[in-house]
């Protein structure tokens, strides 16, 4: 009887996640060891974790002002903040989109190809084109973001909307109900699921998108502050930091859209799901 | 004796009991490859009188379903021609006098089974007050009061079916249109609600369309059985059920219930 507890242990998807990170910290620290062994200034390469969680708390300044913690949160308030506008101008024009393609398929047969062909543009290349047209980090920042999340959120509410049931969409239409009713009571929230895929998987790479237009320009922001630390403008570790800050953040973003999805439908909640009252009488 | 096929036509008025009249309806449409055009069904007459409970039995390809689209106005015939309460199905569609209860529930599994139940209420904007009441009294019908809160997933096959039966009522509509509502459902939970289906409609004075494969399910429910047979669709005979009502389970014990089962066994063709 023990063991099979024991099988249900591991086999919890808590326990899985615990193992990733135990796994990933061994892993880490043989390779730090090993680089301590060979290169002169191993932290330029793979510092040991305690030595980076050292940092955090380092009252050292790493410049005339500021410890590198201090450096890089001030520095992520402005990559994070026009991100996030970012993702927001993008989740809606993707949907906005995805309904019109859905409404006229005119639309879908001129947009979609291009749509493909903006994806495939590497984000290095766009970012400076943008940045030339914009003359402005910031707007660049929000424009490239905003592209990278728009396609995603476009594609994915685009096939939930085309993957509603048939029978589905033969009830409405057997209840006589409008173009907009359909959209309202059977099309937009049949897609959600899809529409929320298409965020998480967004929200993640507009961050990515934003650090990555930082460091084309010297204006500060998480990407630029990388990129001075890589050359020695300043400690190591503000490098290093940096990288599990975008981590945590990332991982962060793909929970806040979990979240946001979870509240929204209520269904998705499973058994034993609250109801309001209101739900109730309705 | 409703049935008019073959016979020529003597009378054309729909004011004597008839809910639906349906008179040389062929419906051609291509087959899954799209090449070749297949005969779905071909010259079909059919008379149902208001307030009669109606089968439509056959094999699959017997276009028992696409008759049943077509008076629902969910397929177009190809020729022939459908009248519903004197107007053509689109018109009553257009005023929301049928309800259609599928195979599958078709439920909104963002809804609860009251607000799926609400759903085409909304759309005929009866005000939220009468909504909530007609709500309660459908669920009640179908003994689901207790479960109006649960969401899709979180009841079984027959419940689901059950707020599908109570969401095409709650809008009273004139003719319930059913098909096949119940096939995928286990035998006890089925003829639990065969019971059931016929104790709603004795109350609820419906027109019902009840499109099966299953023959006693057919015999059970109906005053009348189609049958159709395949290659082409055709109706091959109309079977009346005699059997008194109110009707329970224990009648499907009877002798004359097993005859009348093998006389609409007997009447396919080609099968």
């Amino acid at each position: 009887m023990k063991g099979i507890n024991f099988k249900k242990f591991f086999a919890s998807p808590r326990w899985v996640t615990v193992a990733w990170v135990v796994g990933l910290i061994v892993v880490w620290e043989i390779g730090a060891t090993v680089v301590a062994g060979v290169k002169r200034t191993p932290e330029n390469v793979l510092p040991h974790l305690y030595q980076i969680i050292g940092s955090v708390f380092s009252t050292q300044k790493a410049n005339s002002t500021q410890t590198a913690i201090q450096i890089v949160l001030a520095n992520a308030w402005v990559t994070l903040a026009r991100a996030g506008i970012g993702f927001v101008i993008g989740a809606f024009a993707g949907f906005v989109l995805a309904l019109l393609m859905s409404l006229f398929s005119a639309v879908e047969k001129m947009i979609f190809p291009y749509l493909m062909i903006i994806q495939m543009i590497p984000i290095l290349g766009m970012a400076p084109i943008v940045l030339a047209i914009t003359k402005d980090i910031d707007k660049s920042r929000i424009v490239i973001a905003a592209i990278l999340t728009f396609y995603p959120v476009a594609t994915n509410t685009l096939s939930g909307f085309k993957s509603v049931e048939r029978e589905k969409r033969e009830l409405m239409y057997s209840y006589a109900a409008n173009r907009y009713e359909v959209y309202r009571k059977l099309l937009i929230p049949s897609s959600l699921p899809y529409l929320f895929t298409g965020l998480k998987i967004a929200a993640p790479m507009a961050i990515t998108a934003s650090i990555l237009v930082d460091t084309l320009q010297g204006g500060g922001g998480l990407g630029c502050m990388m990129s001075q630390s890589l050359k020695h403008a300043m400690t190591i570790y503000v490098f290093w930091q940096i990288v599990f800050l975008s981590a945590i953040i990332g991982i962060l973003s793909y929970q806040l859209m979990a979240w946001l999805e979870k509240l929204v439908s209520p269904n998705q909640r499973g058994e034993g799901a609250a109801t309001t009252a209101k739900e109730q009488m309705q | 004796m409703q049935l008019t096929r073959k016979l020529p036509e003597t009378n054309t008025g729909v004011s004597d009991g008839v809910e639906i009249k349906i008179e040389n309806m062929s419906v051609r449409f291509p087959d899954k490859s799209g090449r070749e055009m297949v005969d779905a069904l071909t010259n079909v007459n059919l008379e149902i009188k208001q307030g009669e409970f109606i089968s439509l039995v056959g094999p699959s390809g017997c276009g028992k379903t696409t008759l049943l689209r077509a008076i629902a106005d969910l397929q177009q015939p190809s020729s022939g021609k459908i009248t519903v309460r004197g107007q053509t199905p689109r018109e009553v569609r257009l005023q929301k006098k049928f309800g259609i209860v599928f195979q599958n529930p078709v439920l909104y599994d963002w809804r609860t089974a009251r607000r799926n139940v609400c759903m085409p209420m909304e759309l005929m904007g009866i005000p939220r007050p009468q909504r909530t009441a007609t709500v309660t009294e459908m669920l009640d019908m179908v003994n689901l009061l207790g479960s109006g809160h649960k969401y899709p997933q979180q009841m079984s096959g027959g419940m689901q079916q059950r707020v599908g039966i109570a969401r095409a009522l709650a809008i009273k509509p004139e003719i319930l249109l059913m098909d096949e509502p119940f096939s995928a459902l286990d035998e006890f939970t089925k003829e639990k609600l065969n019971e059931e289906l016929l104790s709603i409609w004795s109350m609820a004075q419906k027109t019902i369309v009840f499109v099966t494969h299953n023959i006693s399910e057919a015999v059970f429910l109906s005053d009348r059985v189609v049958v159709l047979s395949p290659h082409p669709g055709r109706v091959s005979a109309v079977v009346d059920i005699t059997l008194p009502r109110p009707r329970h389970l224990a009648v499907k014990d009877t002798p004359a219930f097993g005859e009348l089962v093998a006389k609409v066994r007997n009447s396919f063709e080609g099968v």
